[in-house]
Protein backbone atom coordinates (compact mmCIF):
# COMPACT_ATOMS: atom_id res chain seq x y z
CA UNK A 1 0.00 0.00 0.00
CA UNK A 2 2.12 3.04 -1.32
CA UNK A 3 1.79 5.86 1.41
CA UNK A 4 0.47 8.96 -0.63
CA UNK A 5 3.16 11.60 -1.40
CA UNK A 6 1.00 14.33 0.28
CA UNK A 7 0.91 11.93 3.40
CA UNK A 8 4.68 11.56 3.35
CA UNK A 9 5.46 15.50 3.42
CA UNK A 10 2.85 16.05 5.94
CA UNK A 11 4.56 13.29 8.62
CA UNK A 12 8.01 14.13 7.55
CA UNK A 13 8.67 16.47 10.48
CA UNK A 14 6.28 14.68 13.38
CA UNK A 15 7.64 12.21 15.80
CA UNK A 16 5.80 8.79 14.77
CA UNK A 17 7.62 6.21 15.68
CA UNK A 18 6.21 4.07 18.37
CA UNK A 19 3.11 6.99 19.07
CA UNK A 20 -0.07 6.16 19.51
CA UNK A 21 -1.71 7.45 16.65
CA UNK A 22 -5.56 8.47 15.47
CA UNK A 23 -6.27 9.26 12.00
CA UNK A 24 -9.57 11.44 12.39
CA UNK A 25 -11.68 10.13 8.80
CA UNK A 26 -10.00 7.69 7.71
CA UNK A 27 -11.25 7.55 4.04
CA UNK A 28 -8.98 4.96 1.89
CA UNK A 29 -6.56 5.08 5.10
CA UNK A 30 -4.15 7.15 3.27
CA UNK A 31 -2.25 8.29 6.43
CA UNK A 32 -3.14 5.82 8.26
CA UNK A 33 -0.50 3.39 5.49
CA UNK A 34 1.96 6.83 6.54
CA UNK A 35 1.36 6.61 10.27
CA UNK A 36 2.43 2.23 10.22
CA UNK A 37 5.01 2.97 7.68
CA UNK A 38 6.60 5.61 10.45
CA UNK A 39 6.74 3.21 12.61
CA UNK A 40 3.42 4.03 14.73
CA UNK A 41 3.41 1.80 17.53
CA UNK A 42 -0.61 1.90 17.05
CA UNK A 43 -3.21 3.48 14.63
CA UNK A 44 -6.69 4.10 15.09
CA UNK A 45 -8.43 4.75 11.99
CA UNK A 46 -12.03 6.00 12.75
CA UNK A 47 -14.20 6.51 10.38
CA UNK A 48 -18.31 6.55 9.99
CA UNK A 49 -18.29 5.01 6.39
CA UNK A 50 -18.70 1.22 6.76
CA UNK A 51 -16.97 1.03 3.23
CA UNK A 52 -13.88 3.19 4.41
CA UNK A 53 -13.86 1.21 7.47
CA UNK A 54 -13.29 -2.18 5.32
CA UNK A 55 -11.31 -0.21 2.62
CA UNK A 56 -8.85 0.76 4.95
CA UNK A 57 -8.56 -2.50 7.24
CA UNK A 58 -8.52 -4.67 3.61
CA UNK A 59 -5.50 -2.38 1.93
CA UNK A 60 -3.61 -2.56 5.31
CA UNK A 61 -4.09 -6.51 5.92
CA UNK A 62 -3.57 -7.10 1.90
CA UNK A 63 -0.20 -5.31 1.55
CA UNK A 64 1.96 -5.45 4.56
CA UNK A 65 3.38 -1.67 4.74
CA UNK A 66 6.41 -1.51 4.39
CA UNK A 67 8.09 -0.21 8.33
CA UNK A 68 10.64 2.39 7.88
CA UNK A 69 10.63 3.74 11.27
CA UNK A 70 12.68 5.90 11.62
CA UNK A 71 16.06 4.77 13.45
CA UNK A 72 14.81 1.06 14.04
CA UNK A 73 14.54 1.41 17.81
CA UNK A 74 11.00 0.65 19.19
CA UNK A 75 9.93 3.92 21.14
CA UNK A 76 7.96 3.29 24.01
CA UNK A 77 8.81 -0.69 23.30
CA UNK A 78 5.45 -1.66 22.47
CA UNK A 79 4.83 -4.14 19.45
CA UNK A 80 5.97 -2.96 16.22
CA UNK A 81 5.64 -6.17 14.66
CA UNK A 82 2.51 -7.06 11.61
CA UNK A 83 0.49 -3.56 10.64
CA UNK A 84 -2.66 -5.10 10.98
CA UNK A 85 -1.92 -6.06 14.59
CA UNK A 86 -1.24 -2.42 15.07
CA UNK A 87 -4.25 -1.21 13.39
CA UNK A 88 -7.59 -0.79 14.91
CA UNK A 89 -10.45 0.66 12.31
CA UNK A 90 -13.21 2.33 14.72
CA UNK A 91 -16.64 2.57 12.61
CA UNK A 92 -17.56 5.89 14.53
CA UNK A 93 -18.58 9.26 14.71
CA UNK A 94 -15.98 11.60 14.61
CA UNK A 95 -18.46 14.21 17.34
CA UNK A 96 -17.86 11.11 19.80
CA UNK A 97 -14.73 9.34 19.34
CA UNK A 98 -15.01 6.26 21.23
CA UNK A 99 -11.76 6.56 22.85
CA UNK A 100 -10.62 7.80 26.49
CA UNK A 101 -9.29 11.49 27.12
CA UNK A 102 -5.69 12.00 26.90
CA UNK A 103 -4.87 8.87 24.58
CA UNK A 104 -3.14 9.55 21.43
CA UNK A 105 -0.11 11.20 20.92
CA UNK A 106 -0.67 12.24 17.28
CA UNK A 107 -3.88 13.15 15.32
CA UNK A 108 -3.88 13.33 11.80
CA UNK A 109 -6.72 14.82 9.89
CA UNK A 110 -5.96 14.47 6.08
CA UNK A 111 -8.11 15.98 3.83
CA UNK A 112 -11.15 16.00 6.19
CA UNK A 113 -11.82 19.08 7.48
CA UNK A 114 -13.73 20.22 4.54
CA UNK A 115 -16.22 17.31 4.53
CA UNK A 116 -17.10 18.96 7.84
CA UNK A 117 -19.63 21.82 7.84
CA UNK A 118 -18.71 24.52 10.34
CA UNK A 119 -21.03 22.84 13.30
CA UNK A 120 -19.77 19.29 12.45
CA UNK A 121 -16.23 20.90 12.57
CA UNK A 122 -16.92 23.19 15.63
CA UNK A 123 -18.09 19.91 17.50
CA UNK A 124 -15.18 17.56 15.78
CA UNK A 125 -12.18 19.95 16.74
CA UNK A 126 -13.68 19.60 20.85
CA UNK A 127 -13.61 15.65 20.78
CA UNK A 128 -9.54 15.75 18.94
CA UNK A 129 -8.90 17.79 21.66
CA UNK A 130 -10.11 15.85 24.37
CA UNK A 131 -8.44 12.59 23.40
CA UNK A 132 -5.51 14.41 22.57
CA UNK A 133 -2.48 13.62 25.33
CA UNK A 134 -0.78 16.51 26.51
CA UNK A 135 1.98 17.58 24.47
CA UNK A 136 0.17 15.51 21.23
CA UNK A 137 1.17 16.96 17.74
CA UNK A 138 -2.05 17.66 15.48
CA UNK A 139 -1.97 17.65 11.64
CA UNK A 140 -3.93 18.82 9.96
CA UNK A 141 -4.16 18.87 5.69
CA UNK A 142 -6.62 20.54 3.89
CA UNK A 143 -7.47 22.58 0.64
CA UNK A 144 -7.79 26.53 0.24
CA UNK A 145 -10.96 27.80 -1.04
CA UNK A 146 -10.81 27.38 -5.05
CA UNK A 147 -9.89 30.03 -7.06
CA UNK A 148 -13.18 31.60 -8.57
CA UNK A 149 -14.03 30.60 -12.23
CA UNK A 150 -12.90 27.16 -12.23
CA UNK A 151 -14.73 24.27 -13.69
CA UNK A 152 -14.09 21.80 -10.94
CA UNK A 153 -15.70 24.70 -8.68
CA UNK A 154 -18.69 24.27 -10.49
CA UNK A 155 -19.06 20.15 -10.28
CA UNK A 156 -18.51 21.19 -6.21
CA UNK A 157 -21.30 23.70 -6.27
CA UNK A 158 -23.41 20.96 -7.75
CA UNK A 159 -22.02 18.75 -5.43
CA UNK A 160 -23.12 21.35 -2.14
CA UNK A 161 -26.27 22.10 -3.51
CA UNK A 162 -27.48 19.28 -3.95
CA UNK A 163 -26.25 18.74 -0.40
CA UNK A 164 -27.80 21.21 1.19
CA UNK A 165 -31.21 20.67 -0.46
CA UNK A 166 -30.97 16.82 0.63
CA UNK A 167 -29.82 17.42 4.10
CA UNK A 168 -29.47 21.00 4.76
CA UNK A 169 -25.93 21.25 4.56
CA UNK A 170 -22.82 21.44 2.28
CA UNK A 171 -20.98 18.33 1.51
CA UNK A 172 -17.74 20.33 1.17
CA UNK A 173 -15.96 23.25 2.52
CA UNK A 174 -12.94 24.66 1.84
CA UNK A 175 -11.65 26.36 5.00
CA UNK A 176 -8.93 28.62 4.16
CA UNK A 177 -5.40 27.72 6.01
CA UNK A 178 -5.08 30.59 8.05
CA UNK A 179 -9.28 30.27 9.18
CA UNK A 180 -7.59 26.37 10.37
CA UNK A 181 -4.63 27.94 11.84
CA UNK A 182 -6.89 30.29 14.52
CA UNK A 183 -9.67 27.81 14.76
CA UNK A 184 -7.04 25.38 16.48
CA UNK A 185 -4.76 28.05 17.97
CA UNK A 186 -8.57 28.78 19.86
CA UNK A 187 -9.30 25.13 20.69
CA UNK A 188 -5.50 25.51 22.97
CA UNK A 189 -3.67 24.04 19.83
CA UNK A 190 0.07 25.82 19.64
CA UNK A 191 1.00 26.27 15.72
CA UNK A 192 4.05 24.69 14.85
CA UNK A 193 4.41 24.97 10.94
CA UNK A 194 2.64 25.00 7.21
CA UNK A 195 3.39 23.18 4.85
CA UNK A 196 2.29 23.18 1.02
CA UNK A 197 1.74 20.07 0.13
CA UNK A 198 0.20 20.29 -3.92
CA UNK A 199 0.50 23.62 -5.55
CA UNK A 200 -1.85 22.96 -8.08
CA UNK A 201 -3.94 20.51 -6.70
CA UNK A 202 -4.45 18.02 -9.75
CA UNK A 203 -8.17 17.14 -9.62
CA UNK A 204 -8.00 13.96 -11.76
CA UNK A 205 -10.40 11.96 -14.10
CA UNK A 206 -10.81 10.04 -10.80
CA UNK A 207 -11.16 12.83 -8.72
CA UNK A 208 -13.46 14.42 -10.51
CA UNK A 209 -15.94 11.10 -11.40
CA UNK A 210 -16.01 10.23 -7.58
CA UNK A 211 -17.52 13.97 -7.03
CA UNK A 212 -19.84 13.40 -9.75
CA UNK A 213 -20.69 10.14 -8.20
CA UNK A 214 -21.51 11.78 -5.03
CA UNK A 215 -22.69 14.81 -6.55
CA UNK A 216 -25.76 12.57 -8.38
CA UNK A 217 -26.47 10.25 -5.43
CA UNK A 218 -26.98 13.26 -3.10
CA UNK A 219 -29.46 14.42 -5.64
CA UNK A 220 -31.14 11.92 -6.24
CA UNK A 221 -32.59 12.66 -2.12
CA UNK A 222 -33.57 16.39 -3.56
CA UNK A 223 -37.49 16.64 -3.81
CA UNK A 224 -39.01 17.45 -7.21
CA UNK A 225 -37.29 18.31 -10.56
CA UNK A 226 -34.31 19.70 -8.53
CA UNK A 227 -32.69 16.77 -8.47
CA UNK A 228 -33.15 15.66 -11.47
CA UNK A 229 -31.56 19.00 -13.07
CA UNK A 230 -28.93 19.00 -10.20
CA UNK A 231 -27.82 15.12 -11.62
CA UNK A 232 -27.79 15.62 -15.22
CA UNK A 233 -25.49 18.93 -14.59
CA UNK A 234 -22.81 17.15 -12.31
CA UNK A 235 -22.77 14.19 -15.19
CA UNK A 236 -22.44 16.76 -17.72
CA UNK A 237 -19.47 18.27 -15.67
CA UNK A 238 -17.69 15.60 -15.34
CA UNK A 239 -17.52 14.62 -18.87
CA UNK A 240 -16.81 18.12 -19.93
CA UNK A 241 -13.95 18.94 -16.93
CA UNK A 242 -12.22 15.17 -17.41
CA UNK A 243 -9.37 16.86 -14.98
CA UNK A 244 -8.15 20.20 -13.95
CA UNK A 245 -5.04 21.13 -11.62
CA UNK A 246 -5.87 24.18 -9.75
CA UNK A 247 -5.83 25.16 -5.85
CA UNK A 248 -3.55 24.56 -3.16
CA UNK A 249 -3.78 21.80 -0.46
CA UNK A 250 -2.17 22.96 2.84
CA UNK A 251 -0.46 21.33 5.84
CA UNK A 252 -0.58 22.47 9.37
CA UNK A 253 1.19 20.92 11.97
CA UNK A 254 0.29 22.14 16.24
CA UNK A 255 1.35 20.79 19.18
CA UNK A 256 -0.57 20.49 22.45
CA UNK A 257 1.02 22.26 25.23
CA UNK A 258 2.52 19.67 27.51
CA UNK B 1 20.35 25.83 -22.61
CA UNK B 2 20.85 24.92 -18.82
CA UNK B 3 24.41 22.29 -18.27
CA UNK B 4 25.23 20.52 -15.01
CA UNK B 5 28.75 18.68 -14.42
CA UNK B 6 28.69 14.99 -15.08
CA UNK B 7 29.99 13.47 -11.97
CA UNK B 8 33.63 14.01 -11.98
CA UNK B 9 34.13 13.78 -15.81
CA UNK B 10 34.61 17.29 -16.36
CA UNK B 11 32.42 17.72 -18.83
CA UNK B 12 29.20 19.84 -18.75
CA UNK B 13 26.04 18.22 -20.18
CA UNK B 14 23.02 19.74 -21.09
CA UNK B 15 19.84 19.31 -19.06
CA UNK B 16 18.46 17.15 -22.20
CA UNK B 17 20.11 14.42 -24.03
CA UNK B 18 20.14 13.18 -27.27
CA UNK B 19 18.28 9.72 -27.56
CA UNK B 20 19.83 8.65 -30.89
CA UNK B 21 17.48 6.03 -31.39
CA UNK B 22 15.11 8.53 -32.89
CA UNK B 23 17.58 8.46 -35.92
CA UNK B 24 16.86 4.67 -36.38
CA UNK B 25 13.18 5.92 -37.90
CA UNK B 26 14.49 8.66 -40.03
CA UNK B 27 16.05 8.32 -43.83
CA UNK B 28 19.47 9.80 -43.81
CA UNK B 29 18.45 13.57 -45.07
CA UNK B 30 15.83 13.60 -41.92
CA UNK B 31 18.73 12.90 -39.74
CA UNK B 32 21.20 15.13 -40.36
CA UNK B 33 18.46 17.64 -40.13
CA UNK B 34 17.47 16.03 -36.81
CA UNK B 35 20.89 16.10 -35.48
CA UNK B 36 20.98 19.90 -36.88
CA UNK B 37 17.72 20.88 -35.07
CA UNK B 38 19.09 19.02 -31.71
CA UNK B 39 22.35 21.46 -32.16
CA UNK B 40 20.97 24.31 -32.65
CA UNK B 41 19.36 24.25 -29.15
CA UNK B 42 22.74 23.56 -27.51
CA UNK B 43 22.20 20.20 -26.73
CA UNK B 44 25.89 18.94 -26.26
CA UNK B 45 25.34 15.52 -25.13
CA UNK B 46 24.31 12.60 -27.06
CA UNK B 47 23.55 9.12 -26.25
CA UNK B 48 23.06 5.59 -29.39
CA UNK B 49 23.85 2.04 -29.33
CA UNK B 50 24.34 -0.25 -31.35
CA UNK B 51 20.84 -2.08 -30.65
CA UNK B 52 19.18 0.54 -32.21
CA UNK B 53 18.77 -0.32 -35.47
CA UNK B 54 21.17 1.49 -37.72
CA UNK B 55 20.95 4.75 -35.83
CA UNK B 56 25.07 4.63 -35.01
CA UNK B 57 24.97 4.89 -39.05
CA UNK B 58 22.60 7.42 -39.32
CA UNK B 59 24.15 9.38 -36.84
CA UNK B 60 27.78 9.19 -38.37
CA UNK B 61 27.94 11.78 -41.07
CA UNK B 62 26.69 14.39 -38.44
CA UNK B 63 28.53 13.58 -35.90
CA UNK B 64 31.87 13.74 -37.77
CA UNK B 65 31.51 17.76 -38.83
CA UNK B 66 30.38 18.57 -35.53
CA UNK B 67 32.67 15.95 -33.62
CA UNK B 68 33.92 18.63 -31.19
CA UNK B 69 30.61 20.12 -29.96
CA UNK B 70 29.13 16.61 -29.24
CA UNK B 71 30.14 14.44 -25.94
CA UNK B 72 29.27 11.23 -27.22
CA UNK B 73 27.97 7.98 -25.50
CA UNK B 74 27.14 4.59 -26.97
CA UNK B 75 27.04 1.17 -25.34
CA UNK B 76 27.32 -2.45 -25.42
CA UNK B 77 25.42 -4.90 -24.13
CA UNK B 78 28.13 -7.66 -24.19
CA UNK B 79 29.10 -8.66 -20.69
CA UNK B 80 32.64 -10.37 -21.66
CA UNK B 81 35.96 -9.05 -22.03
CA UNK B 82 36.17 -10.56 -25.89
CA UNK B 83 32.44 -9.38 -26.29
CA UNK B 84 32.69 -5.60 -25.18
CA UNK B 85 36.37 -5.10 -27.37
CA UNK B 86 34.18 -6.36 -30.46
CA UNK B 87 31.56 -4.47 -29.98
CA UNK B 88 33.30 -1.37 -29.09
CA UNK B 89 35.01 -1.86 -32.49
CA UNK B 90 32.07 -2.26 -34.45
CA UNK B 91 30.42 0.68 -33.08
CA UNK B 92 33.90 2.89 -33.50
CA UNK B 93 33.69 1.79 -37.65
CA UNK B 94 30.06 2.54 -38.08
CA UNK B 95 30.63 5.85 -36.19
CA UNK B 96 33.23 6.74 -38.23
CA UNK B 97 35.28 8.59 -35.13
CA UNK B 98 38.31 7.61 -32.88
CA UNK B 99 36.98 8.01 -29.91
CA UNK B 100 33.88 7.39 -27.70
CA UNK B 101 33.46 10.02 -24.65
CA UNK B 102 31.14 7.75 -22.58
CA UNK B 103 31.07 4.47 -23.54
CA UNK B 104 28.20 1.86 -21.07
CA UNK B 105 27.41 -1.11 -20.06
CA UNK B 106 24.27 -1.36 -21.71
CA UNK B 107 20.98 -2.58 -19.69
CA UNK B 108 22.13 -4.43 -16.57
CA UNK B 109 19.63 -6.62 -15.52
CA UNK B 110 20.59 -9.53 -12.80
CA UNK B 111 23.28 -9.69 -10.43
CA UNK B 112 24.68 -12.13 -12.28
CA UNK B 113 25.44 -9.80 -15.09
CA UNK B 114 27.09 -7.78 -12.46
CA UNK B 115 29.75 -10.45 -11.58
CA UNK B 116 30.55 -10.83 -14.97
CA UNK B 117 31.31 -7.58 -16.27
CA UNK B 118 33.31 -6.80 -12.94
CA UNK B 119 35.44 -10.09 -13.63
CA UNK B 120 38.76 -10.64 -15.09
CA UNK B 121 37.35 -12.08 -18.03
CA UNK B 122 34.53 -9.07 -17.95
CA UNK B 123 33.43 -6.28 -20.26
CA UNK B 124 35.05 -3.90 -17.71
CA UNK B 125 38.64 -5.03 -18.11
CA UNK B 126 37.95 -4.56 -22.33
CA UNK B 127 36.39 -0.87 -21.08
CA UNK B 128 39.57 0.11 -19.04
CA UNK B 129 42.26 -0.95 -21.92
CA UNK B 130 40.06 0.61 -24.31
CA UNK B 131 40.10 3.83 -21.82
CA UNK B 132 44.31 3.51 -21.30
CA UNK B 133 44.40 3.19 -25.39
CA UNK B 134 42.27 6.16 -25.66
CA UNK B 135 39.15 5.09 -27.76
CA UNK B 136 37.41 5.76 -24.82
CA UNK B 137 37.26 8.31 -21.99
CA UNK B 138 34.68 7.62 -19.25
CA UNK B 139 32.64 4.60 -18.19
CA UNK B 140 29.06 4.38 -17.53
CA UNK B 141 26.50 2.03 -17.15
CA UNK B 142 22.84 1.83 -17.79
CA UNK B 143 19.65 -0.25 -16.24
CA UNK B 144 15.97 -0.48 -16.09
CA UNK B 145 15.87 -3.53 -13.90
CA UNK B 146 16.25 -3.46 -9.62
CA UNK B 147 17.43 -0.40 -8.51
CA UNK B 148 19.52 -2.68 -5.85
CA UNK B 149 21.46 -3.64 -8.54
CA UNK B 150 22.36 -0.62 -9.88
CA UNK B 151 23.42 0.08 -6.23
CA UNK B 152 25.46 -2.68 -6.20
CA UNK B 153 26.93 -1.53 -9.22
CA UNK B 154 28.02 1.75 -8.13
CA UNK B 155 29.60 0.27 -5.10
CA UNK B 156 31.39 -2.44 -6.69
CA UNK B 157 32.54 -0.12 -9.90
CA UNK B 158 35.43 2.13 -8.09
CA UNK B 159 35.63 3.72 -11.90
CA UNK B 160 32.14 4.18 -12.66
CA UNK B 161 31.48 7.48 -13.94
CA UNK B 162 28.11 7.76 -15.04
CA UNK B 163 24.70 5.94 -14.09
CA UNK B 164 21.60 5.62 -16.71
CA UNK B 165 18.13 4.84 -15.10
CA UNK B 166 14.09 5.35 -14.89
CA UNK B 167 13.24 8.35 -13.40
CA UNK B 168 9.38 10.02 -14.05
CA UNK B 169 6.34 10.49 -11.60
CA UNK B 170 4.94 7.00 -11.66
CA UNK B 171 8.09 5.01 -10.35
CA UNK B 172 8.33 8.13 -8.04
CA UNK B 173 4.80 7.80 -6.62
CA UNK B 174 5.16 4.23 -5.69
CA UNK B 175 6.66 2.86 -2.47
CA UNK B 176 8.83 -0.26 -2.37
CA UNK B 177 12.44 -0.86 -3.17
CA UNK B 178 11.73 -2.17 -6.75
CA UNK B 179 10.79 1.62 -7.62
CA UNK B 180 13.20 3.02 -5.18
CA UNK B 181 15.74 5.01 -8.11
CA UNK B 182 15.27 8.16 -6.04
CA UNK B 183 17.58 5.97 -3.66
CA UNK B 184 20.20 5.64 -6.94
CA UNK B 185 20.32 8.76 -7.60
CA UNK B 186 21.29 9.47 -4.28
CA UNK B 187 24.10 7.15 -3.85
CA UNK B 188 25.20 8.26 -7.56
CA UNK B 189 24.98 11.83 -6.00
CA UNK B 190 27.21 11.25 -2.98
CA UNK B 191 29.86 9.36 -4.95
CA UNK B 192 29.74 12.16 -7.54
CA UNK B 193 28.70 9.94 -10.31
CA UNK B 194 26.87 11.62 -12.87
CA UNK B 195 22.83 10.69 -13.19
CA UNK B 196 21.21 9.85 -16.65
CA UNK B 197 17.26 10.02 -16.75
CA UNK B 198 15.30 7.45 -19.09
CA UNK B 199 11.41 6.99 -19.80
CA UNK B 200 10.98 10.31 -18.15
CA UNK B 201 8.18 10.35 -20.63
CA UNK B 202 6.47 7.09 -20.17
CA UNK B 203 2.64 7.12 -20.08
CA UNK B 204 2.21 3.42 -19.39
CA UNK B 205 2.20 0.23 -21.21
CA UNK B 206 0.79 -0.17 -24.61
CA UNK B 207 -2.08 -1.70 -24.75
CA UNK B 208 -2.28 -5.84 -24.90
CA UNK B 209 -1.53 -7.25 -29.08
CA UNK B 210 -4.70 -7.77 -29.39
CA UNK B 211 -6.46 -4.90 -29.02
CA UNK B 212 -3.43 -2.92 -30.32
CA UNK B 213 -1.07 -4.95 -32.72
CA UNK B 214 2.45 -3.47 -32.57
CA UNK B 215 1.85 -2.16 -36.27
CA UNK B 216 -0.77 0.25 -35.45
CA UNK B 217 0.80 2.20 -32.24
CA UNK B 218 0.98 5.68 -33.02
CA UNK B 219 4.81 6.04 -31.56
CA UNK B 220 8.05 3.85 -32.09
CA UNK B 221 8.46 3.80 -28.10
CA UNK B 222 8.72 0.52 -25.73
CA UNK B 223 6.14 1.98 -23.83
CA UNK B 224 3.30 4.46 -24.56
CA UNK B 225 4.21 8.34 -23.91
CA UNK B 226 3.25 11.26 -22.82
CA UNK B 227 2.34 13.72 -26.06
CA UNK B 228 0.70 16.63 -24.93
CA UNK B 229 2.72 19.77 -25.12
CA UNK B 230 2.30 20.63 -21.63
CA UNK B 231 2.51 17.05 -20.21
CA UNK B 232 5.83 17.05 -21.79
CA UNK B 233 6.92 19.69 -20.40
CA UNK B 234 5.42 18.92 -16.75
CA UNK B 235 7.30 15.42 -17.28
CA UNK B 236 10.75 16.88 -18.13
CA UNK B 237 10.70 19.54 -15.58
CA UNK B 238 9.58 17.34 -12.91
CA UNK B 239 12.81 14.86 -14.13
CA UNK B 240 15.18 18.03 -14.08
CA UNK B 241 14.23 19.27 -11.19
CA UNK B 242 14.94 15.61 -9.36
CA UNK B 243 18.73 16.52 -9.74
CA UNK B 244 19.45 14.37 -12.93
CA UNK B 245 22.62 15.46 -14.67
CA UNK B 246 20.86 15.19 -17.68
CA UNK B 247 17.15 14.09 -18.50
CA UNK B 248 16.99 11.72 -21.87
CA UNK B 249 14.21 12.33 -24.78
CA UNK B 250 11.61 10.11 -25.34
CA UNK B 251 12.91 7.76 -28.58
CA UNK B 252 10.26 8.60 -31.42
CA UNK B 253 11.27 11.70 -33.69
CA UNK B 254 7.79 12.71 -33.83
CA UNK B 255 8.24 14.29 -29.92
CA UNK B 256 11.65 15.70 -30.01
CA UNK B 257 11.21 19.22 -30.93
CA UNK B 258 8.31 19.46 -27.28
CA UNK B 259 11.47 17.45 -25.56
CA UNK B 260 13.95 20.53 -26.74
CA UNK B 261 11.56 22.82 -25.76
CA UNK B 262 10.60 22.05 -22.58
CA UNK B 263 14.75 21.64 -22.27
CA UNK B 264 15.03 24.83 -23.34
CA UNK B 265 13.10 26.86 -21.13
CA UNK B 266 13.47 24.85 -17.78
CA UNK B 267 13.77 26.50 -14.98
CA UNK B 268 12.78 24.45 -12.22
CA UNK B 269 10.19 23.13 -10.67
CA UNK B 270 9.24 23.98 -6.87
CA UNK B 271 8.77 20.63 -4.74
CA UNK B 272 4.46 21.03 -4.24
CA UNK B 273 4.07 21.17 -7.82
CA UNK B 274 6.42 18.15 -8.03
CA UNK B 275 4.05 16.49 -5.84
CA UNK B 276 1.38 17.50 -7.95
CA UNK B 277 2.75 15.97 -10.93
CA UNK B 278 2.99 12.59 -8.50
CA UNK B 279 0.26 12.56 -6.86
CA UNK B 280 -2.09 13.05 -10.72
CA UNK B 281 0.32 9.77 -11.90
CA UNK B 282 -0.88 8.05 -8.56
CA UNK B 283 -4.58 8.41 -9.24
CA UNK B 284 -4.55 8.01 -12.78
CA UNK B 285 -2.54 4.11 -12.47
CA UNK B 286 -4.05 3.97 -9.37
CA UNK B 287 -5.53 0.65 -7.90
CA UNK B 288 -7.55 1.77 -4.83
CA UNK B 289 -11.12 2.74 -5.33
CA UNK B 290 -11.70 6.66 -6.83
CA UNK B 291 -11.56 8.61 -4.13
CA UNK B 292 -12.31 12.38 -2.99
CA UNK B 293 -9.26 13.59 -1.89
CA UNK B 294 -5.06 13.91 -2.37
Amino acid sequence: MDVPDTVATALGDRPVTGRRCLEAGAGMGNATAGLLANGAARVYAVTNDPDHARTTRRRVADSGVADSGGDGSDGDGSDRGNDADRLAVLKADLRSIPLPDGSVDLITAHGLCNVLDPAALSTVAEELSRVAAPGAHLVVDDYDPLPDGTAIGELFAVENAASELARCRPALTFYPAAFLRRFFAGHGWEFERERTLLEPVPWTESHVSAHADEAASMAAECPGEAGDTLSATARRLATEIESESVGRMYSLAFRRPG
Amino acid sequence: METRPLGDTGHDSTVMTFGAIALNWLEQEGANQLVEHVLDYGVNHFDVAPTYGDAELKLGPKLRQHREEIFLGCKTQERTYEGAWRKLDRSLNRLGVEKIDLYQVHGLEYDEELNEITGDDGALTGFREAKEQGLIDHIGLTSHGDPGLILDALDRIDDLESVMFPLNPVVAGKDGDEYDYEAVLARADEKNVGTLGIKAFAGGSWPPTDELPEADRPFANWYRPVTAPDEIRERFDFAAAQGLTSVINAGDPKLITMILEAAADYDGMDEAAQRSVIERARHDDSPVPEQLHH
